[in-house]
């Protein structure tokens, strides 16, 4: 027989002080997340099927789920939850605090960073930069699947849509790192 | 009265195109030698209602037929005052809008409408307001909970006297055991105070409320606007003439002792709702078996509600109460631990803020089905099956259960020594011979709960239809009980929490109010409102058969020793099913009456049979069948052109001599349009259609022995909404006489 | 009418056929737009993600506080950057101590924000500012008979639900499909995502997401789409070879952004279409309105 589940509160408590964490009290289970999702059936666990796991004190499984990896930000979820849960914000706490955490492994933490590393490096994205970073972190397995885009990348520089050179960095990025370090660091300040 | 018909025909909205005026003219003119009659194209406009006016005022006409629309639109329009007799006669969606213009079967059709309206008024005369002797307007509620205290003081603001009775030594009810009770104001998230002392104040300062407190309700006896009350009181009794009752006597919580399954009894940390909220206003919440302080609290939902071993129906209040109860032990200890075992969380209404108040208080919330609540030293261990995780799910070392033990009516609570009296005299009496047995469902609804005690022949409490709620019109009327002048309100008419008790409550002081004020006038209420006629009984023809005591849906008959009937006027709703019980047809109304509707159906010119020209008499009930059949007009549904349609207060009121009449008549088919009945019934006066059932199984058993075939006569249930099944089963009906072929009683 | 311009990555590179087009066509209509100075990455559906929602709400703002001194409406035309720079934009205006947290970070970028601008998507401005009756009145080649899908997109109408339309069936682009003398088909999957958050790491969701959306439209009778966000145009554009590899579809379906139709339309010079770097080529299906490449 399977062990009894506990519903126990302290991982709860780590994930309901995220900054959009508080919300996450409210879930009543109805489960039209579930019905909204467009990648639902992407995920190892529904929304709020995760939220679950967190009331239950399931701390591995919950972040080793996709759940929120596999949110595509469509915002479908957040619209019709019943219960006014940005559902779409909460991923991407979730999102923010398991890389804080290392659990990195899904591809989509590295697309992740390669992302942010691009805006760090030059205030805009350029979509060689991205990809150049995000085959570089995950190497040669991921680069070798790329390979099957490149009728893909070849028809988008076919019909200029990729430019050659990427674009100069911003005038302002200097301050604008200041300004997202402030910010970090505010946010540390408000203890999330 | 002696009268004098004046008959206006309208042609307008259509009828002029479909029917032949002046054909039509002469049916009253010529048949009926009516002295007035006038076509109008126009007759509900200023210019036509004048016309009659003057006739009215010149004339000296009494009794105005108005042929035209139907009796459901412009009655404000066509009302002359109360010595004016108005008829309607339904050419407009009944005829006109239904039928094939010009068709000389539609002129038939509307022809035989008009005679059969002026046949009525060989049989109709002005009805005389029944206005009772010593008629009090006083307001008796019974019950000192929310709910009465709350109508005592709605009656009493709206000017009316009221007296309020409470057994209990201090008024309060629950709102005196509550710590505190559910918010009723926004934004619904705060426990609030009880404000029981505010309450009684009020209460106390108005002079128009006497209080009898530690006070029980001996005997009621009379009818509305004369109901005599015995209150007895610290051992005497008082007698106190009323007009109306409130009945507002509440629930009370489920017998833990039945759910051993849950604990109790076993543990004495395992608790009922009404517990924890004595437990609370103690200061710190703690076990009851050591005086521990709580650090874990489980609260079980539905402990005994939806279940079928204990009740079936879901409480309403506990989900609410237990979600105010969790946050007791929050406020006290923000961290204890406490969750909530449930089926469904049914915070209906406001109390959806409650709930989300509860869970971002950190309220752990557990869909679950309980499989066990275990004792070990005071500690306790809830097991139980998750729903949402299909897992087995555990809460351990917990200090405290609630139970949250629903609620039972205490309408539903029999008074063991009346009981057992009731059951020593019933044996104790000998079955006389000859004699049916009262219908066994009536007696069994009438539980002996010792409320109001009341004198009825019917039984002395409140009928009931299921699990011992008093029985009302659910939908339409819900305050509404089965005995005229009393109104349920709060917990003891359904489950209900504190927020919709004070709605309730404010609704049945109403209805007691438009109770005394209807009876003053000697009017019906609900749902014939207004009516002037009741029941009249020709006495000396009477056999003493005791149904008209025995169905009335409102006990409005009582009985003497000899089992003659005693009316009662101002219980009667009017629906005259008396009138379609008795056997001797001694029972009738001034304007509506056995020999009345016997010659409107004996004005239908039946064609020989050669003719091919059948007959189907419909009897509608008018308050859903008849507006069926409006509505059908109005979408301009057509149907059967052999129609011709009768309408009845209530299927409960049709005698069957009118059945016998139609056949012998030649009429080829009676359909009788009824509304639902069983426990969802839709019927206005309860139990009108099942009885018109029950009698109608009687009638073809007659029809069978004649030779004639049952399904001649057939009912059918017939909702407001289903207008648009109308031609189809009109349709049906009609191909079922036409294989059957003609009444072999034609031309008899 | 006059507009701060965020452009947004996208049209640097991919979605450069849409800044032509649009430039074009808001010339005709006379929304002048001046572009923010040194505008940066609104931080997409990603920065979040990484840095959490404030942080990355701030890197927004930046861009609201270079906008703020010329005090017009900013115009957005991809759905993400609209996403959050509205957002970000309502959660200042309405958030006290939000908009205090906020400041203090741009402050050590040496920037101000007072909350004084609004944030507007593209569609919306070309219907609430400019109008359908100017729009109309610019067509000088209607489309008569032309079978338009209408892709709004996943977060357009759902950024703020309601506030212009329906969130999952919104119609207000089809009102401007219509205005071109064209016809929108019904096209429930107006509003599905399309999956471009897992275009590189998970391209089979993109693929698959993209069959269901194009099937839809052929199944509706469209003879192309037309969306105003450029990840979606991507997604259906450049992935269509792959959809075809891995998904039976029925037939190529042209995908256009929402100016491009309208510069045909207007009978604006071909430069302005923009139709050479579409992918899936739209050239027989707008072969009758004399658009040739």
């Amino acid at each position: 027989m399977t062990e009894p589940l506990k519903y126990k509160t302290e991982f709860a408590e780590e994930i309901y002080a995220l900054e959009n964490g508080p919300y996450i009290k409210k879930c009543m289970q109805c489960g039209m997340c579930d019905v909204s999702c467009a990648t639902r059936n992407e995920m190892d666990f529904s929304p709020r099927e995760l939220f679950m796991l967190l009331r239950t004190g399931k701390r591995e499984d919950f972040f080793k789920a996709n759940t929120m990896w596999m949110c595509s930000t469509c915002l479908m979820c957040k619209v019709r939850c019943p219960r006014g849960i940005p559902l779409v914000d909460v991923m991407h706490d979730l999102k923010s605090h398991a890389i804080r955490l290392g659990y990195t492994d899904p591809p989509q933490a590295s697309f992740y960073q390669a992302f942010w590393q691009e805006i760090l490096g030059r205030g805009r994205v350029f979509e060689g930069g991205l990809m150049a970073r995000y085959y570089l972190k995950r190497g040669w397995s991921e680069i070798r699947k790329g390979f099957e885009m490149r009728d893909l990348g070849m028809k988008m520089v076919m019909h200029s849509r990729i430019p050659i050179k990427p674009p100069k960095a911003i005038r302002g990025l200097k301050g604008m790192r200041a300004i997202i370090e402030r910010a970090q660091e505010l946010t540390q300040k408000e203890g999330r | 009265m002696s009268k004098k018909i004046g008959v206006y025909i309208c042609s307008g909205c259509g009828i002029g195109d479909a029917l032949d005026m002046n054909a039509l003219a002469k049916v009253a003119t010529k048949e009926y030698k009516v002295p007035v009659c006038k076509n109008d194209a126009f007759l509900c406009g200023r210019d036509g209602v004048e016309i009659i006016k003057k006739d009215i005022g010149d004339e000296g006409v009494n009794c105005v037929v108005v042929a035209g629309c139907s009796g459901r639109v412009n009655y404000d329009v066509f009302d002359f005052g109360p010595s004016v007799v108005v008829e309607r006669v339904n050419l407009r969606e009944r005829v006109a809008w239904t039928q094939e213009p010009g068709d000389e079967d539609t002129q038939a059709m509307a022809e035989d409408y008009l005679r059969m309206t002026l046949a009525k008024f060989k049989n109709l005369e002005l009805p005389e307001p029944f206005i009772g002797e010593d008629l009090s307007k006083k307001i008796l509620v019974v019950g000192g909970g929310l709910t009465g205290m709350t109508s005592a003081l709605e009656a009493a603001k709206a000017g009316y006297e009221v007296l309020l009775v409470e057994k209990e030594d201090t008024l309060g009810g629950w709102l005196r055991k509550s710590y505190k009770i559910i918010p009723l104001k926004a934004p619904y998230t705060e426990p609030e105070d009880p404000g029981l002392a505010g309450r009684v104040k009020e209460i106390e300062s108005n002079p128009r409320i006497k209080v009898y407190t530690g006070a029980t309700i001996e005997k009621t006896s009379g009818a509305p606007g004369m109901f005599d009350v015995v209150i007895r009181q610290a051992g005497g009794t008082v007698s106190e003439r009323v007009g109306a009752v409130v009945l507002a006597t509440g629930a009370v919580p489920y017998d833990p002792a039945r759910l051993e399954h849950l604990g109790y009894g076993s543990s004495p940390n395992v608790i009922t709702q009404a517990q924890m909220e004595e437990l609370s206003s103690r200061g710190q919440i703690t076990r009851p078996s050591d005086g521990k302080a709580v650090q874990k609290v489980v609260f079980v939902q539905c402990a005994g509600s939806r279940d079928r071993d204990h009740l079936p129906y879901c409480s309403a209040a506990c989900c609410v109460e237990s979600i105010k109860q969790a946050l007791y032990v929050k406020a006290k200890n923000p961290e204890a631990s406490v969750y909530v075992f449930y089926k469904d969380i049914r915070s209906s209404g406001q109390y959806e803020h409650l709930y989300k108040k509860a869970q971002t208080e950190g309220v752990i919330f557990v869909k679950a089905d309980i499989t066990g609540v275990t004792d070990d030293g005071g500690n306790l261990t809830v097991e139980a099956q998750d729903l949402l995780m299909g897992s087995p799910t555990m809460a351990d070392e917990v200090d405290l259960v609630v139970l949250a033990n629903g609620m039972v009516p205490t309408t539903a609570i029999e008074d063991p020594a009346l009981a057992e009296a009731a059951r020593a005299e019933a044996e104790a009496a000998p079955a006389k011979e000859g004699q049916e047995a009262p219908p066994a469902t009536e007696a069994s609804m009438v539980i002996r709960s010792n409320i109001l005690n009341l004198e009825y022949r019917q039984g002395p409490e409140l009928p009931s239809l299921k699990y011992g709620f008093p029985d009302s019109h659910f939908i339409c009327f819900p305050y509404e009980t089965r005995r005229t002048g009393i109104y349920a309100a709060g917990s003891v008419r359904r489950p209900m929490d504190m927020a919709q008790a004070v709605e309730d409550a404010a609704g049945a002081a109403l209805k007691a109010i438009q109770c005394v004020e209807m009876t003053a006038r000697g009017m019906a209420v609900h749902p014939r409102s207004g009516d002037l006629s009741y029941p009249d009984f020709q006495m000396s023809r009477c056999t003493q058969c005791k149904r008209c005591t025995e169905e009335c849906p409102f006990g409005a008959i009582n009985e003497d020793a000899k089992a003659n009937p005693l009316p009662n006027p101002t219980r009667c709703r009017r629906c005259g099913t008396c009138m379609g019980a008795c056997p001797e047809r001694i029972i009738s109304f001034k304007n509506y009456s056995v020999p009345m509707i016997g010659n409107m159906l004996k004005a239908i010119e039946v064609p020989e049979e050669d003719e091919e020209k059948p007959r189907i008499l419909i009897f509608a009930c008018e308050n859903d069948a008849i507006p069926a059949l409006d509505m059908a007009g109005i979408n301009r549904l057509k149907y059967s052109k052999w129609v011709r349609v009768i309408p009845v207060r209530c299927l409960g009121s049709l005698n069957l001599i009118w059945v016998n009449d139609a056949m012998s008549r030649g009429i080829d088919g009676v359909l009788l349009m009824g509304c639902k009945h069983g426990d969802d019934y839709q019927c206005h006066f309860m139990k009108g259609s099942e009885l018109a059932g029950v009698r109608l199984s009687k009638v073809s058993e007659t029809l069978d022995r004649l030779g004639l075939e049952s399904e001649r006569v057939t009912m059918t249930e017939v909702s407001i909404m289903d207008y648009d099944k109308i031609p189809k089963i009109i349709g049906d009906f009609a191909e079922k006489l036409d294989k059957l072929g003609p009444n072999p009683m034609k031309g008899f | 009418m006059r507009y701060s311009f965020y452009p947004g990555c996208s049209m640097e590179g991919a979605a450069v056929p849409y800044l032509k087009s649009f430039e074009a066509v808001a010339d005709v209509l006379y929304m002048g737009l001046e572009e923010i100075p040194d505008w940066n990455c609104c931080g997409a559906t990603v920065a979040s993600g990484v840095i959490g929602d404030y942080p990355a709400q701030v890197l927004a703002a930046r861009n609201l506080a270079l906008a703020e001194p010329k005090r017009f409406d900013i115009v957005v035309p991809c759905s993400s950057c609209y996403m959050n720079l509205a957002l970000t934009n309502k959660k200042f205006q309405d958030d006290k101590h939000f908009r205090a947290m906020v400041k203090e970070a741009l402050r050590a970028g040496g920037l101000k924000y007072r909350g004084t601008l609004k944030v507007r998507q593209i569609v919306e401005v070309l219907i609430n500012d400019v109008g359908i009756d100017k729009i109309r009145a610019a067509v000088r080649k209607p489309l008569a008979g032309l079978r338009v899908a209408g892709y709004v997109g996943c977060q357009t109408p759902r950024v703020f639900p309601w506030q212009f339309d329906d969130p999952e069936q919104p119609v207000f682009m089809d009102r401007i499909i219509e205005a071109l003398g064209a016809t929108p088909v019904k096209f429930p999957m107006k509003a599905r995502c399309c999956g471009s958050s897992h275009s590189l790491t998970k391209p089979e969701i993109t693929t698959g997401s993209g069959y269901n959306i194009i099937s839809c439209a052929l199944e509706d009778g469209a003879q192309v789409i037309v969306t105003p966000c450029p990840m979606c145009q991507m997604n259906l554009d450049a992935y269509q070879g792959m959809i075809k590899q891995h998904h039976q579809l029925k037939t190529e379906m042209p995908v256009l952004f929402l100016t491009q139709l309208m510069a045909i339309a207007f009978d604006l010079p071909p430069a302005a279409w923009a139709l050479k770097y579409n992918i899936v080529s739209p050239f027989e299906a707008l072969a009758p309105y004399g658009v040739k490449p």
